[in-house]
């Protein structure tokens, strides 16, 4: 933790009070913040009358056989499996965002090439368009291309930076460095690439970090594009697997999937506690000094 | 550098895994099948699957299954793709749509390997588009008031009996509301399921031979205007839990307590056990006021082969024996309903244990009395049930007038119908 | 996950650069390089796919059968015979003008609420995080339907009835999820803090410069391109915003349509109606509206984004 160097303006003490009242203010806005999650986490050891009927929060008995339920998998896939899936999903889609979408974003910041106006205004744009509407286009490529019930539909695009969000993030935090930054490293004989990989990237770290943090959640999270792209059930994902746990044409098992979701989430918590401490990394301690 | 090192591993495992889409692997003919349904339905499912492998040693079926609404939307995606399954499951409201969109094989032309003599003629024929079994019926459903039977009971109002018209059903409902200060019933009319039934009991149909709306603006208008009284009285569910109906039973006023009975599908009802501590007892629908029943026995479930599969002779045999081998069927149960082979509903219906059994005497109570099915829905159906609640909801939050509300159905349904 | 083993060098300012420039033609061929992935990304997972669905508003698609040419049916269908259609532009535009200022207010105020803090920092930040992984989830869905039901928490507390079953109300509890999701803009804007040299402020309070007064000149201005990312992300979010009123609603948009917003219509029309033509115009009319906002909003900007690398441009 870096807070000491990071917190510099405060020179002076702040007065005692000021703390207390900050502290004070988030605890009870995390109280109601928090309260949704205490419900989901109480409905996942509800018996199955009071799943959707109750409006308690509190079960009147603890069923963990809805955790034994969900801990045996669907359809003789175990949850392991399911787990494991997940992950190489969403570790693929962080190494191939974060790659891709830092690459693309350097050119767009600091380089200079034809038709970069026209170029970043078409990037922005793909973002602009709903994606059920390409959908079926997308599914019929990737269908030509052999990939459908493979991870590759899921993994590929974020190797092509096809998701724009992160090149705009991180050309935004580019652009707000100083550009005397590469010059000095010109003149100490760097191309762009090097400028790039030793200058640029490391202190657009908080950028890259982010990018990690979301598309692990977010491709985690992708019920859509796991559902239309695999078929077979041992390449299943965590995300696809709960939903298997409703349907309304015959029972539906609300409450082994409110379990399966909290062992879901999980591993995004776990992932979001070990990468979030280094969010707080900026250039206030990246070495450099005036 | 450790990124490319990584990426390096991740294509190596990624390629690892491709190609499985293939149609013949190891030599073996693969067949693909979908469905919708449950993890129960599942484990049963693949049991059955396992014994046809074992029957047939050159053939590998790969199976995979979601939630009903999943389903439907990834089947779409796959046969807009060009990338129909081999063997899927689908329902009567999707089979025009598939039909006529030539995703669906012509059955006819695998009679051989595929036998329908044990299937009742009315029920196959609700596979059939323009003259051709596009798909065979696996389980036929019928439509039930499913009511908390202790509640019922304690309150003193006269139970559903067969042969109830729907002013019989209406006054149960005002007594019970009175009675146990809960509204009786889901209301109906955000459900076109359900005033399917009542039109049928007037002798009409929701569409024509040639597919257009069997009723008028009026029909309509009087259904709506009956429900949506019976929803001001208190007689039935208020608009606010009307219109959080999504097709579980976990959200109908009877599964959240706050109702007597509700109008659903049978095979769903068995849902209700787990949430209505009193029990559930399913009775017949409410019939025209002549008499005359509304209700039918709907094929739940239909399978059909994609018109490019490359192995039409294999799926056409693996539907036959999900359809007609009698050790399928022992294994299989009533998970996808009552059987609709005769012969195997003979067989196993003995053996039915709990709900399954109940819902098979219930249907027993019912053979013979029912009205022929009407051919499959229109493929703009699908849409029109989605429209048929919205334009309710405009109803029962007294936005519109049933007669302005069933007049705008009218318009949305003809435009859809056109096209 | 970091994609260099170097250390970062200490780089020395210089009052002159000097250096030699390379030649133009080799700048702009290692700008291509870095460009490669996308460029083939945004030509065959991307240009090729919109361009099928710009073809397609053109024509009645039902997914299966072959698409037949319209002309321009589908959009003045829209736009004239389709009530249901205005019905959902009203509810998107409500909820953009709603749920884009509230996350993104909350969002920054904790966020410089966090920056201000000595200790407990990370377990704030992972606290307020939470909810935001959960995404909108059938069980989260499913716990905000409890919540805003009648004789659930809130409906206890305020007095309101149910949330969710009321016209009136929907939107604001769907808008609510939303909002109370509102982590990624906050670590957005936290990363966007912790760029900020410190320095700036250590000069800034031997200068005598108040607390406020830094605020203003300091962190406005120098957090202006991630303030401005956001503004313009969560806009183009808002506007498409499916999952949580999908999630809530059942899919159908209820109740009464109020919830029924454009990318939920859209959906509808292409996916359960089949008419995969008349959504494809749905979302095209649904870009140029965006565009034009976010085009809107680039312009502002150049008012009051700051970039520290804008000098030499």
């Amino acid at each position: 933790m870096t807070t000491s160097t990071a917190a510099t303006p405060a020179v002076r003490k702040p007065i005692a009070w000021r703390r207390v009242a900050l502290h004070t203010g988030c605890l009870a806005a995390l109280l109601v913040m928090l309260y949704p999650l205490a419900w989901l986490l109480a409905t996942s050891v509800k018996p199955a009358d009071e799943v959707i009927a109750s409006l308690n929060l509190l079960p009147s008995s603890l069923e963990w056989s809805n955790y034994s339920t969900a801990l045996e998998g669907v359809n003789e896939v175990s949850v392991w499996r399911l787990l494991g899936n997940s992950l190489f999903i969403a570790g693929g889609a962080v190494i191939g965002n974060v790659l891709s979408c830092s690459l693309a974003a350097y050119a767009f910041a600091r380089l200079r090439f034809r038709f970069r106006g026209p170029l970043f205004a078409f990037m922005i744009a793909t973002i602009m368009l709903p994606h059920h509407a390409v959908l079926i286009p997308q599914y019929i490529i990737f269908n030509q291309l052999g990939m459908v019930n493979t991870y590759w539909p899921l993994i590929l695009p974020k190797f092509l930076a096809t998701e724009a969000f992160f090149v705009f993030l991180i050309v935004q935090f580019m652009r707000g460095l100083p550009r005397e930054l590469e010059e000095a490293a010109r003149i100490d004989g760097a191309g762009p690439f090097r400028s790039f990989f030793s200058v640029i990237l490391p202190l657009t770290r908080p950028a890259l970090i982010t990018t990690a943090i979301f598309t692990f959640i977010w491709t985690w999270n992708d019920f859509f594009t796991q559902l239309i792209y695999l078929f077979s059930p041992e390449k299943f994902t965590l995300t696809l697997a709960l939903r298997q746990f409703v349907d309304a044409s015959s029972q539906s098992a609300f409450g082994p999937m409110f379990a399966m979701s909290v062992i879901a989430l999980l591993p995004i918590v776990l992932f979001f506690l070990a990468f979030q401490r280094f969010l707080v990394e900026g250039m206030a301690n990246s070495g450099i000094k005036g | 550098m450790t990124a490319t090192a990584a990426v390096l591993a991740l294509c190596a495992a990624l390629a690892g895994c491709s190609g499985s889409g293939d149609s013949v692997g190891g030599g073996k003919v693969v067949l693909r099948y979908t469905w919708w349904g449950n993890p129960d339905r599942a484990a049963r499912t693949e049991e059955a699957v396992a014994l046809f492998e074992e029957r047939n040693p050159g053939v590998d079926i790969q199976t995979s299954f979601s939630g009903y609404d999943a389903y439907k939307q990834k089947l779409a995606t796959q046969a807009a793709g060009g990338d129909a399954p081999d063997v899927m499951q689908l329902d009567y409201r999707m089979i025009d749509q598939y039909a006529s969109g030539g995703v669906l094989l012509d059955l006819a032309k695998q009679k051989s390997a595929l036998s329908t003599a044990d299937i009742d003629k009315g029920l196959l024929a609700t596979g059939v588009v323009d003259g051709k079994q596009y798909a065979i019926p696996q389980a036929r459903g019928t439509e039930t008031t499913a009511y908390d039977a202790k509640q019922w009971k304690a309150s003193g109002v006269e139970l559903p009996r067969e042969g109830w018209t729907w002013s019989d059903w209406a006054d149960a409902m005002r007594a019970l509301a009175k009675e146990t200060g809960k509204p009786g019933g889901t209301d109906p009319g955000q459900s076109e399921d359900c005033f399917e039934v009542w039109l049928r009991g007037q002798g009409k149909d929701l569409y024509t031979k040639d597919r257009q709306l069997g009723f008028t603006a009026d029909d309509l208008a009087e259904w709506w205007t009956f429900t949506d009284k019976l929803r001001r009285e208190g007689a039935v569910s208020p608009a606010g839990e009307t219109t959080q109906l999504d097709g579980t039973v976990e959200n109908t006023p009877l599964g959240r307590g706050k109702a007597i009975s509700d109008m659903n599908w049978d095979a769903p009802a068995s849902g209700f056990l787990a949430l209505v501590p009193g029990g559930v007892t399913l009775a017949p629908m409410p019939s025209g006021e002549d008499g005359t029943p509304g209700q039918y026995f709907k094929p739940s479930m239909f399978m059909g082969v994609a018109e490019d599969s490359e192995h039409p002779k294999e799926s056409a045999e693996f539907i036959d024996f999900m359809l007609n081998d009698m050790d399928a069927a022992k294994i299989l149960g009533a998970t996808r309903g009552i059987p609709i082979n005769a012969k195997i509903r003979e067989a196993i219906g003995p053996e039915l244990k709990d709900f399954d059994k109940t819902i098979d005497d219930y249907q027993a109570s019912l053979d013979g009395d029912l009205n022929a099915p009407p051919q499959a829905p229109p493929s703009g159906d699908s849409a029109l049930q989605t429209t048929f609640m919205r334009d309710y909801d405009q109803v029962s939050y007294e936005r519109m007038s049933p007669r302005e509300a069933a007049e705008n159905y009218i318009t949305e349904a003809k435009a859809e119908l056109r096209s | 996950m970091t994609t260099t083993t170097e250390t970062p060098t200490t780089v020395r300012t210089r009052q002159t650069a000097a250096g030699k420039k390379p030649p133009r033609r080799q700048r702009e061929g290692a700008a291509w390089v870095f460009l490669s992935p996308w460029v083939l990304g945004a030509a065959v997972l991307t240009l090729l796919p919109m361009a099928v669905s710009l073809y397609l508003s053109f024509t009645d698609y039902d997914l299966f059968n072959p698409p037949q040419w319209v002309g321009l049916r589908n959009y003045t269908q829209m736009f004239t015979e389709d009530p249901r259609y205005w019905r959902s532009v009203v509810a998107t535009l409500t909820y953009v003008v709603i749920a884009v200022p509230l996350q993104l207010g909350l969002a920054l105020v904790v966020a410089l609420a966090l920056k201000s803090m000595r200790r407990g920092r990370a377990f704030y930040r992972s606290a307020f995080y939470a909810p935001s992984l959960l995404g909108a989830s059938m069980s989260i869905a499913l716990v905000w339907r409890a919540i805003f039901n009648d004789g659930g928490t809130v409906d206890n507390l305020l007095g309101t009835g149910g949330w969710v079953n009321q016209p009136g109300w929907a939107l604001f509890a769907v808008a609510l999820l939303t909002v109370w999701q509102f982590g990624a803009p906050m670590v957005i804007f936290l990363a966007g803090l912790q760029q900020i040299p410190g320095e700036l402020y250590e000069a800034a309070a031997v200068d005598g410069a108040s607390r406020w007064r830094q605020f203003l000149s300091i962190t406005v201005p120098m957090l202006s391109p991630v303030i401005f990312f956001n503004l313009v992300l969560q806009t183009i979010q808002a506007f498409q915003v499916f999952t949580p009123a999908f999630a809530i609603s059942a899919g159908k948009g209820g109740p009464a349509d109020s919830t029924l917003f454009y990318t939920l219509y859209l959906y509808d029309r292409g996916f359960v109606a089949s008419h995969m033509g008349y959504a494809s115009a749905m979302a095209w009319v649904l870009l140029l509206v965006i565009g034009a906002v976010t085009a809107v909003l680039f312009r502002t900007s150049r008012s009051w984004v700051f970039y520290a690398s804008e000098g030499d441009r």
